[in-house]
């Protein structure tokens, strides 16, 4: 019974993952908060994972293409903007 | 000068100018939100001439430089849905079927899927060297997976307003997302340590 009773509450990674991912967006219920952050203090491979994905989505928001806008392409841009205002 | 003269004088002048401060800027942050160039080209090419035609729009409650990104923030997610809508059921797989299995039976990392240290600090050079492997391994997720993930992290929308442009679900979407941030540490992993 008791068993069965931790079993139902424990998360295993793969639940805990998700909740991770709902976390961000403030979307869990009090229970699954309490359930993630048991799991959390017993899993350190979980913990990894949620540092981990943190810094790719903070670091995601600064990605960018180290190619400038092709030159014959800022020409044309250029003739159409000046046409289009005179 | 009264201030409308002001106004107009600087907006008048201000067009060219756009294209010198900000053309490569709009370019670099399109080019990797859309993944392919012709695309980019013509969103940022669309999106100097919707300026212009809304420069009587611009109040000047922020700076040229967010005007315009705000401009083409719009039309990126204007893609998306009109590439979702293109989409329909086609290419829709069922996000459920378990062709990664980064978990065992019991739910807990497989043996070769368990999360590595990094060792990252954070030095500006380390961070870009993270931001070009994003950029890489980003490019490696399955379409769908893919868009949800770039309008998650790289344009910031919340989940309600992605199911909205891709037309999913939210289950749907807590699926792919989940399975993203998955593939995406994994590779992520690989390139760093890698390196």
């Amino acid at each position: 019974m008791e068993k069965n009773l931790m079993k139902h509450l424990m998360l295993n990674c793969n639940e805990a993952t998700l909740l991770m991912a709902k976390k961000e967006e403030g979307k869990l219920s009090l229970k699954a908060r309490i359930q993630l952050a048991m799991h959390l203090s017993m899993c350190s491979l979980c913990r990894k994972f949620e540092k981990q994905s943190h810094l790719i989505g903070e670091e995601s928001k600064h990605v960018h293409a180290e190619e400038k806008l092709p030159g014959d392409l800022k020409e044309k841009i250029k003739r159409i903007l000046e046409e289009q205002q005179s | 000068m009264d201030n409308k003269t002001i106004e107009k004088k600087v907006i008048k002048a201000d067009p060219q100018k756009w294209l010198e401060f900000y053309g490569d800027l709009l370019y670099q942050y399109t080019l990797p939100r859309v993944n392919d160039k012709e695309v980019a080209e013509d969103l940022v090419q669309e999106t100097f001439l919707s300026a212009l035609k809304g420069v009587h729009n611009y109040k000047g409650d922020s700076s040229e430089k967010n005007w315009l990104f705000a401009i083409l923030k719009n039309k990126i997610i204007d893609y998306y849905r009109k590439k979702a809508s293109e989409q329909k059921v086609m290419s829709r797989p069922n996000p459920q079927g378990s062709e990664d299995d980064w978990f065992n039976d019991e739910g807990d990392w497989g043996e070769n899927r368990k999360p590595k240290n990094w060792h990252t600090s954070d030095n500006p050079t380390e961070r870009k060297e993270i931001q070009k492997i994003i950029n890489i391994c980003k490019d490696h997720l399955k379409t769908l997976q893919q868009h949800v993930f770039i309008l998650k992290y790289l344009e910031e929308l919340d989940s309600n307003e992605i199911c909205k442009v891709l037309n999913i679900s939210a289950s749907n979407y807590w699926v792919l997302i989940h399975r993203a941030r998955l593939q995406m540490r994994d590779c992520v992993e690989k390139f760093w340590l890698k390196s």
